[in-house]
Order: structure tokens, then sequence, then C-alpha cells
């Protein structure tokens, strides 16, 4: 028999992504050792670590942003699939005349935009802007966006894509507690709604624990792998985030949701 | 080589100035049509995704482009745009590959091309009264075979723009997003900073390495201040970019002025700044009242 492993491991049946023995150096200092994991399709997956643990850079492996050791499989296939990206934030230049709906069509459009948008574009842009709830800013500049406006509409821009993987870069970041609450629920629904895989990468345990149905703890290396439920351990956390989080109580969460410190689990019941 | 006199005439006849009624007038003017609605076009890109100084350092090659032409006595109208490719397609190869910031790369080449020109240049004290056209420019000197050049240059540029503005506007916001949503960021970025390369120094012909950066910025700046979407900025920069070229020569050639072409032009685009800039702050107003 083998000896006890401290660390749970996972094995879905049908992954959207899976990482084999990836790992990324960079000046001799090696980021990312031997990570292999899997996203299972259809789940929401999350990737949690500390500061420095190499989250995004895995992220910007899987983009093909940066070059690795190893092999990053789709769908237990070479194929890319479609894949709609929302950034931590973008750094632009702000006085920059270019309104939302320019910003959701240029990806798009074969015509050149000082020709004007397209109406088919327009209305593609507009249903985009309807799902994240965002219609009222489709002729505002980007750079007169907020936190939470930005970020909804650079989901906009990703569900533009029609994505079998959206990948979401802490997309906690930079928006306050309703904010949050909105944001979180929106991804939720719209998950179930157009039925494609999620990756986010989160430092924030409360997120994780209320959205996420499938972790992926890393430190460098993987830590834990599975439901948040089985990961999300005292000994884990304390582990790769190296002191006791005192955040999650594992025992108390249901098999399907869990129950977590989120802003959406402190709502009242009737809401 | 094809005649372009038809060309000039009608230009003669479109802008009827007594000033352009001689031939090298006319030459300049046709440089200077061509030449004003890429840079403009280009200084959009240059302005939005702040590459003044990538644009910059290209044009402070030219010092060193027409002095590995005069060492080997090659004609400098060749090795200047030649020269400049290079140094445009190097630094985004280096900016691509290497950790380094945009602003460390094309400081180290910078300064690289500049040393390289005084060097070659301080061996041979006449080659510096050559280097000096190129430092404050002569659009009045253009041949036909540079027009014809530029008019290439114009139909390569422009059927880029149409293809690819939007693709560019997309990879200057962000190249990793615009990558991951299948834009072909490599491709577009080699094919940008060839281009940039060749007008600037085109450009540095018209209104020499002092103001190569400001022909591509000003019209874009006044642009920007204008507008109130990226479609309309293009627009913008152009109007102000044709309007300025062709009000400073006029200018330049007047008796009362006698001034340096390139210098003109620039003044001329700097109003239209002082202009955008007065009607920004009115619109401002405007909203807050």
């Amino acid at each position: 028999m083998a000896a006890t492993d401290p660390i749970p491991h996972y094995q879905p049946v049908a992954a959207a992504i899976r990482f084999e023995n990836v790992t990324v150096e960079r000046g001799g200092i090696s980021i990312l050792d031997r990570v292999s994991a899997s996203v299972p399709m259809g789940s929401c997956t999350a990737i949690i670590g500390p500061n420095g643990a190499g989250k995004t850079t895995l992220l910007l492996a899987l983009l093909k942003e940066i070059s690795y050791q190893g092999t990053i499989r789709f769908n237990d296939s070479d194929h890319v699939p479609r894949i709609g990206y929302v950034p931590q934030r973008l750094s632009f230049d702000r006085g920059m005349p270019l309104t939302v709906n320019e910003f959701l069509s240029m990806g798009f459009q074969k015509k050149p935009l000082w020709f004007g948008i397209t109406s088919h574009l327009k209305k593609l842009t507009q249903d985009a802007l309807a799902q994240v709830k965002a219609e009222h800013l489709a002729g505002r500049k980007i750079g007169a966006l907020s936190g939470g406006e930005m970020q909804r509409v650079l989901l906009a821009l990703a569900l533009c894509q029609k994505p079998d993987l959206l990948i979401l870069d802490e997309p906690s970041a930079g928006v306050d507690f309703r904010g949050e609450l909105i944001f979180c629920e929106l991804l939720d629904s719209l998950r179930h709604q157009n039925k494609y895989t999620q990756l986010m990468v989160s430092h924030d345990l409360a997120t994780v624990t209320h959205h996420a149905t499938h972790v992926i703890c890393l430190n460098r290396k993987v830590a834990a792998e599975g439901p948040p439920q089985q990961t999300l351990t005292d000994d884990t956390l304390t582990a790769i985030f190296g002191m006791h989080m005192g955040l999650v109580n594992s025992s108390s969460m249901p098999d399907n949701r869990g129950v977590c410190s989120a802003p959406c689990c402190q709502r009242p019941p009737d809401a | 080589m094809p005649d372009l006199t038809p060309l000039y005439a009608l230009i003669a006849q479109l802008l009827p100035f007594d000033c352009l009624q001689a031939r090298f007038m006319q030459q300049a003017m046709t440089g200077l049509l061509l030449l004003s609605p890429m840079a403009a076009a280009m200084g959009i890109m240059v302005v939005n995704f702040r590459m003044a100084f990538f644009s910059d350092a290209i044009s402070h090659s030219a010092f060193a482009g027409v002095a590995l032409g005069l060492l080997f006595s090659v004609d400098p109208n060749w090795t200047m745009p030649a020269f400049g490719l290079c140094v445009g397609l190097g630094i985004m190869i280096l900016q691509r590959h290497s950790s380094l910031s945009s602003d460390t790369v094309i400081g180290v080449f910078f300064s690289a091309m500049v040393a390289f020109g005084l060097a070659i240049v301080s061996r041979d004290r006449s080659l510096a009264r050559d280097l000096q056209r190129f430092l404050y420019g002569d659009i009045l000197t253009i041949s036909d075979l540079q027009i014809l050049c530029l008019l290439v240059l114009f139909l390569v540029f422009m059927t880029f723009q149409v293809l690819s503005y939007n693709h560019l506007l997309y990879i200057g916001l962000n190249p990793t997003l615009a990558q991951a949503h299948r834009v072909r960021v490599a491709a577009h970025q080699y094919i940008f900073a060839g281009l940039l390369s060749l007008i600037v120094m085109f450009a540095v012909q018209a209104v020499g390495v002092l103001l190569v950066t400001a022909m591509l910025i000003v019209p874009a700046a006044a642009a920007r201040n204008v507008a109130r979407s990226a479609g309309s900025m293009f627009w913008w920069a152009l109007l102000v970019s044709i309007s300025s070229a062709i009000i400073g020569l006029i200018v330049s050639a007047q008796d009362w002025a006698r001034t340096a072409t390139g210098a003109t032009i620039i003044l001329v685009a700097c109003c239209w700044f002082i202009v955008s800039l007065a009607v920004c702050s009115l619109r401002r107003e405007q909203m807050s009242a």
C-alpha cells in the first residue's frame, strides 16, 4: 500500500484543461515547479495562493504569453478552445477617445472604425453589454469608466468571443464590497446560462469558497486540488499561506455549496 | 520612370497660388500631401500608445544611416530608410524578447545610433555639412524618384491601415488581451514598426530629425482634444496634418515669411493644437454648467 499522501489528489473525468508538469523559470529562479492539475469541463475553477505563488504566471503560460516546459492540453487535445480573457486591469491612456462600443467592436469589425460601427456589431455589443447589465455604458469613453464598470465592460468583451473557456485574473481586485457581490452573482448566472468553463485566479478565499466548484491551491507547486470543501482545509491553507487563515470552516460546508464569509452569503434570506 | 508632370499640374490647378507655379514647389507639395496623411494616421497610434520615444529613436538613427551611406559611398537617400527600417525592427525584436522595459531598450538603441553617426562624421569634417540637411530637413529638394517611393509607401500603408486599424488599437490597449482574443499580435507589431520606421525616415527629409516626432504627434494630439471617438480622431488628425502641410508650405514661400518649410508646418500644426485645447476647455465648461 502506498504511504499516506497528505495532498488530496483529484482526478476529474472530463478536463477542459490539463496542466502536465508545467515548469517556468525566470533568470534561474523557478516560478512554477512541475505543476500538474486539471480544470474540469464546465466547472468554475479557482487558482488560489499567496502573492508570488505563480498564479498569474500559470495563466500567462496558458495564454501562451510566456514560454514553459511541460504540456498544457485542452479537452485532451492540442486544439486551443475559444478563450475569453478578463485581465486584472487594463493600463491605458485614460484620455484616449475610445468609446465602449468601439472597444467592444474593434476585435470583430473588419472595416476600420473611422467608417463607423456596422449595425450588426452594434447589436452584438449591445447584447453583450445587456448580459453584464451595462447597456447604459455603450456611448461612454472607456477612460471615464470606474473600476467596476471597466470590469463589466471587459467581461462583455470576453463574452463577445463566445468563449468555451473564460479566464479571469483576480476578478474581485479593485472593486468595492457591493460591486464584488454583483459581479460574483453575475459570473455565476452567466456560467449557468452560457455553459462555459470558468477559470479564475484569486487570492480572495471568500470569493473562492462561495463560487468555485473546483480549487487548485498553488504555491509554486500544487499544494492541493479538488472541490473546495476537500481542499480548503486548515492544513492546506496553513501550508500554502504559511499561517492559519481561520476563514473557512470546511466541516460546515454542505456538498453542493460552501458556507463562507463572501459578501453574497451575508445577504438576508429573503433577498 | 513614369512622368509625374500631370500630377504636378493638377496640384497647381487645385491650389492656384503664385508660389506653387514653380516645379520644385509642386514636387514639395506632392511629397507633403503623401506624407502628411501617413504621419497623421501613424501619429494616432504613437500618441495613444505612448510610442513617441520609439519614433524619436528611429529619427535619430537617420544620422547613422546617412553616415553609413557616406562611408561606403552609397546614396544616403537609400541607406537612411534602409537603416531606419533595421533599427525599427531591431527595437521591436528586442522589446518582444527581452525582459527589459521598452524605454530602456529604445534608450540603448537611441544612444548607440547617435554615437555611431557622430563617430563616423567626426572622422571627416566635410561630412558635417551634409548632415545639416537632415537635422533641419529639406522638402524643397525632393526628387521625382523619392515621390514615387512615397507613392508606393502610401498605397502599402493605407492598405495596412484599412485592414489593421482596429486590431492595432486592440494591441495598443493590451497585447495579452488581444492575443488571447485571437489577434495576430506579432505580425501586426512588426509591420507597424517597419512602416513607422519608413514614414519617420521620409519625414526626416521633410522636417528634419529635430521636428519629426512633432509631425507625428501634434496632429494626433490636437485630434485627441476634439474627438469623441477613435473613429473621429482619425479624421481630425488627417484634417490637421494635411491643412498644416499645405498652409505651412505656402506660408514659408511668402516673401514676408521666408522661413524653413518644416518648421513652418509644425508651427501651423501647433496653432491647431492650441485651438483644440480651447475647444476642449470650452466643452468642459459647458458640461459642468
